[in-house]
């Protein structure tokens, strides 16, 4: 456990400065966004990790995008994310943020990340790093390890698997 | 008169210390996970038969069944799945398993897809049709009372050895025989 956490140590000498987070809930069923609320009370305190949630996103460097992304909502995520200074970062959180969730092919969502990454692109707006935590609701832990595999401190164990069946 | 506020402070350190410390330390030690909790399904490739039964009850779809030429290929897209468990309540042969897997995080969507791959059979009577996958097959074969090369028949070679049956048997059709 001891050199689990020298290397964790060194990790985080690699991180300049805090990370803070800006919570924006694109029509999400606010199951995500109490994990979130979870992640910043003492209970977990993130706040030892430097994690620290701003009301705005110009003073934001990660976006925490929850819900599958309404069409209601589509332009103010755009304008929010152009918004926030770069480097530009966002976690997608919750099946929803992901892969649409139960709504992926709903009429009134345009089913998560993958489809707001074209419209991203067509109005300009360029993500630099984009980390995928799925659950629904992803766990607080989770989320805290989602942040560590977007700040680079430790790798994603999940990986894609092809296996024949025999 | 004392000055009540400057004792203040010693007031609050009696209250924090009846509290104590709450705070998880995560990263240094395990999560608390209870026996319910339902992480991501895990299937064993072993024993799936490709019957497509998971595919039917999920409700976000992760679970696909993909049918690429002789392959029949099960999807699962970690990304979507809501961890219902409703595919390993109904798989017939308790292929899939709920793991306490949660921490899934990862910078490519490519890594939240598992595939198990199955071969698909062919008719044996056409050859072309394909019906089935062969452990699918042979699960069938092992519980009912049909016969292996009924079961290896497509639905299309079934209809018509019924109607050329009728049809023989009405004196229809006449069997040409090698004389």
């Amino acid at each position: 456990m001891s050199k689990q956490r020298n290397e964790l140590l060194e990790a985080l000498k690699a991180l300049k400065k805090s990370v803070w987070v800006f919570h924006l809930n694109t029509g999400s069923c606010n199951a995500c966004d109490i994990e979130i609320l979870d992640v910043l009370t003492p209970y977990f305190d993130v706040e030892r990790f430097g994690i620290k949630l701003v009301a705005s996103p110009r003073h934001a460097d990660l976006v925490l995008l929850t819900g599958p992304i309404t069409r209601k909502t589509l332009p103010k995520v755009v304008n929010t994310l152009r918004a926030v200074p770069r480097p530009r970062l966002v976690l997608a959180i919750g099946a929803c943020a992901v892969g649409g969730g139960i709504w992926y092919d709903s009429y009134s969502v345009i089913g998560g990340v993958e489809a707001l990454k074209k419209v991203l692109e067509e109005n300009g707006v360029e993500i630099d790093k984009l980390v995928y935590v799925p659950g629904c609701p992803a766990r607080p832990e989770a989320i805290i390890y989602g942040v560590a595999v977007l700040l680079g401190l430790v790798k994603p164990k999940v990986k894609a698997e092809v296996i024949e069946a025999k | 008169m004392y000055d009540m506020s400057l004792l203040k402070p010693l007031k609050l350190i009696r209250i924090a210390r009846r509290a104590g410390v709450v705070t998880v330390r995560y990263p240094y030690q395990p999560p608390l996970i209870t026996d319910e909790f339902r992480g991501r399904i895990v299937i064993d490739a072993k024993k799936c038969i490709g019957c497509g039964a998971c595919v039917n009850v999920c409700p976000s779809n992760a679970l696909t069944l993909i049918d690429d030429g002789d392959k029949r290929i099960l999807n699962y897209f970690i990304g979507r799945c809501i961890y219902c468990g409703r595919c390993a309540d109904v798989c017939p042969v308790n292929a899939i398993t709920i793991s306490k897997e949660f921490e899934l995080a990862t910078d490519k969507i490519e890594n939240l897809n598992s595939r198990v791959v199955h071969q698909k059979s062919t008719c044996c009577s056409c050859g072309e049709e394909r019906v089935a996958t062969e452990k699918m097959i042979s699960y069938v074969v092992s519980r009912v009372p049909v016969s292996e090369a009924y079961a290896h028949m497509g639905s299309n070679c079934r209809k018509r050895r019924f109607v050329e049956g009728l049809m023989l048997g009405r004196g229809m059709l006449h069997v040409e025989t090698e004389k």
